[in-house]
């Protein structure tokens, strides 16, 4: 099924960082978090992470995101019902 | 931008100079990169005898090779130097390599392309190692000195950046207590034994990284696709869920048998210390960086008199079973000290609260008497226990002797650490586990086999003793050990029944060797679901070679040998890997008698017993049975000849 839009889940997010690791092997064939189209926002006092996609540079892998398939916990899932929206994050 | 190179970085603290060396490749396609050619820096480095808390003394940090990939669970940096816990009477110290996981220390060095940091020397005063990319320099840490860990942390976060992977002490490591940790990107412990103390020693605070490098691999698709594979395969595990709420507090079923102290009913301890305890306070599980099982913890104390302490890292297993030995009934206030020790001092919570369980118990037979401890008395209380941590941390009047560990009670007091009663000793550790409870499993085994007594990394699927022998068959198969190996580890024995734990460890060690090498984590081998032939294919992507599995292990074994060598040019010898003798004393406890056992609990284990499987141990090495040391045919087989002991000990010289 071809994805229109994600959500992100920020409570989710345990920053593993494998959505980074998977968009820039995708990209560009290499491991590099500064080749994804994430940054992950480190919070230094807590330490939580939470994945922030550039929404002009992101294509959504042509409907198949490469970070959606690669996040173990859930924190970037497919959002079926507002597919007019690109990137949602969840507050 | 692509990774710099593939280098080792030197650093003089001394001079402040820095240097680094392209990697022979030689070096790194046989002894696979990572923590492999780190023994191989520590053989032709590190000088023997030298006093560890010296300049002398080098720490050589090595991320694996894996490390910064998407492949699940290969976050792991190791870290070689020489302790400093006394390791023998006659004051000799082994070197170890610990390893430590984490989210951005590790990835941080690969991508600077500082894939060895050999740290010598020591600085003039207190500095931290600041590395980006190729600018490696030292930076004044005045300001940091005397201050927390989780406080530095977040201070050198804020100062270098977000992506900044940080490896520092606490006070401990400072004042040089001899079993002083460091602690990684705040949630990952490393170096039992004491390298934080050698970091003190060397007036190093932390080390800060950041690295903008490409991580690249040789087949990209390849080892996509089949780090694609694997991730599928660890979804399927039918355990995941309850690990993923849990991380390390999970396993409570198992750890509950395996690491009894024996003092309450098992009944009781599970309600103080079990599992509701656990969930009440975990607030998240923490991921290493690509790990998808994930195991590092936050968590919130709630009620009591440390009611809203929030702290990092692991503290369930280390408190239920310091918790019994001391008595402290409530979980909250070993935690408490957890909490310290891996956000503010570095201490190492397991060796700290058990010289405290030894000290309190001796001066409460006797055996030790206010003139001993500076007119303080030593109840067996609390506020005891946390007064004596507070004064170890500082070197402070008996606290001072506490410091400098087991040997040194026995040095003053006469009071022989063999005698504690719980884990037991070997080469001057004690050992988080007791093979009474536990059974004589492999794990066991490689506390004393290994040239640093500690368990980590070395985790198999035996490691808890409920497998069935087909479930431990199908393991070493998919290692990839050749058939001849399988039918020796599995020919029954009157001593070893139809396992033979003292062969099995030979390759689980070997095995150890080539995860730390590659990064990978040992909970992935720990629960069955990375074996030796997914190494060599996540190898061979990477690098382009086609090593297969039992060529994979064989680099294991030859790092394996270089460690051993290390260590002999110490003075390390058989007489050295001593079963404790407690272990051969059965535990009374309110549930019975207990023994130890071998694997598959069908016989009491005598110390003739456990004499013969280490035989089978070095004989399955093919080293030299009576010494326990390699063999010149040995170190010819795997190309170690010109590293034998005796032209070592004189290049050196």
């Amino acid at each position: 099924m071809r994805i229109e839009g994600i959500v992100i889940i920020p409570s989710m997010c345990r920053g593993c960082r494998s959505c980074q690791l998977a968009c820039s092997y995708v990209r560009h064939g290499v491991f590099n978090p500064a080749k994804s189209v994430i940054v992950m926002d480190r919070e230094v006092e807590t330490d939580h992470t939470v994945p922030v996609i550039l929404p002009l540079s992101c294509d959504l892998c042509g409907g198949n995101p490469a970070c959606l398939r690669a996040c173990p916990y859930g924190a970037i899932v497919a959002n079926t019902e507002h597919t007019s929206y690109k990137i949602l994050v969840q507050t | 931008m692509p990774r710099p190179g593939y280098w080792t970085v030197f650093v003089d603290l001394s001079s402040g100079e820095v240097t680094r060396e392209p990697v022979e490749t030689q070096a790194n396609q046989d002894l696979l990169g990572g923590c492999g050619v780190g023994w191989k820096l520590a053989a032709d480095h590190l000088l023997a005898r030298a006093d560890p808390l010296s300049p002398d003394n080098k720490i050589i940090i090595n991320p694996g090779l894996l490390v910064g990939t998407l492949t699940p669970g290969t976050p792991k940096t190791t870290s070689i130097t020489k302790y400093p816990t006394y390791a023998s009477d006659d004051e000799r110290f082994y070197v170890g390599a610990s390893t430590v996981g984490g989210r951005y220390f590790g990835v941080a060095l690969n991508r600077a392309g500082c894939q060895h940091l050999v740290i010598s020397g020591k600085a003039p005063s207190p500095v931290y190692l600041r590395i980006r990319d190729e600018k490696i320099e030292l930076v004044d840490a005045e300001d940091l000195w005397g201050r927390g860990i989780e406080e530095v942390t977040n201070e050198l976060v804020r100062e270098e950046g977000p992506e900044t992977g940080v490896m520092v002490i606490g006070t401990a490591g400072e004042n040089l207590v001899r079993n002083a940790l460091s602690i990684v990107d705040k949630t990952n412990s490393l170096g039992r034994g004491g390298l934080g103390a050698v970091m003190g020693s060397k007036n190093l605070k932390a080390i800060a990284v950041n690295g903008s490098g490409d991580v690249e691999v040789e087949n990209p698709e390849a080892f996509f696709n089949f780090s694609q594979e694997l991730r599928e395969r660890v979804y399927q595990w039918p355990k995941r869920d309850h690990w993923i709420k849990l991380g390390l507090a999970a396993g409570w079923d198992t750890f509950k048998h395996t690491q009894y102290p024996g003092i309450w009913p098992k009944s009781e301890w599970d309600e103080l210390y079990g599992e509701k305890t656990r969930l009440a306070t975990v607030e998240e599980v923490i991921a290493c960086n690509s790990c998808i099982l994930s195991c590092r913890l936050k968590w919130k104390i709630k009620g009591g008199e440390y009611d809203g302490e929030v702290g990092y890292g692991s503290p369930f297993s280390k408190s239920a079973t310091s918790g019994m030995l001391l008595g402290v009934k409530d979980f909250r206030k070993m935690i408490h000290i957890v909490a310290d020790a891996n956000s503010n001092s570095g201490m190492d919570f397991y060796t700290t609260t058990r010289i405290i369980d030894f000290a309190t118990k001796m001066y409460e037979m006797g055996r030790l008497g206010k003139e001993d401890t500076g007119g303080l008395k030593l109840r067996r209380d609390y506020d005891t226990y946390l007064k004596l941590y507070q004064m170890m941390i500082k070197r402070e009047g008996f606290g001072d002797v506490l410091a400098d560990g087991w040997h040194r009670l026995k040095k003053e007091f006469g009071l022989d650490p063999q005698e504690y009663w719980y884990a037991g000793i070997c080469k001057g550790m004690d050992f988080i586990y007791d093979a009474r409870p536990s059974n004589f499993h492999p794990l066991m085994m490689s506390f004393f086999t290994r040239t640093r007594p500690h368990h980590g990394g070395s985790h198999t699927r035996t490691n808890s003793r409920n497998k069935t022998m087909e479930e431990i068959r199908e393991q070493v198969e998919a290692w990839g050990l050749p058939q001849e190996v399988i039918d020796r580890i599995f020919t029954e024995a009157p001593y070893c029944g139809s396992f033979n734990v003292g062969r099995y460890t030979k390759h689980m060690e070997d095995m150890m060797r080539v995860k730390n090498s590659l990064g990978l984590c040992s909970i992935y081998s720990y629960q069955g679901l990375i074996f030796g032939h997914d190494m060599a294919r996540l190898y061979n992507a990477a690098t382009g070679e086609s090593l297969t599995a039992d060529e994979l292990i064989k680099c294991g074994e030859r790092i394996s040998n270089f460690a051993k060598l290390v260590n002999v040019r110490e003075g390390f010898s058989r007489e050295d890997d001593k079963v404790p003798e407690l272990w051969f004393r059965p535990m009374d406890t309110p549930e019975g008698r207990i023994e130890m056992h071998d694997y598959f609990n069908t016989k009491v284990i005598t110390k003739e017993d456990a004499g013969k499987m280490l035989d089978d141990y070095y004989q399955e090495r093919g080293w030299d049975v009576r010494t326990g040391t390699p063999t010149p045919e040995k170190l010819k087989e795997l190309g170690l000849e010109k590293y034998s002991s005796k032209q070592n000990q004189t290049a050196l010289a």
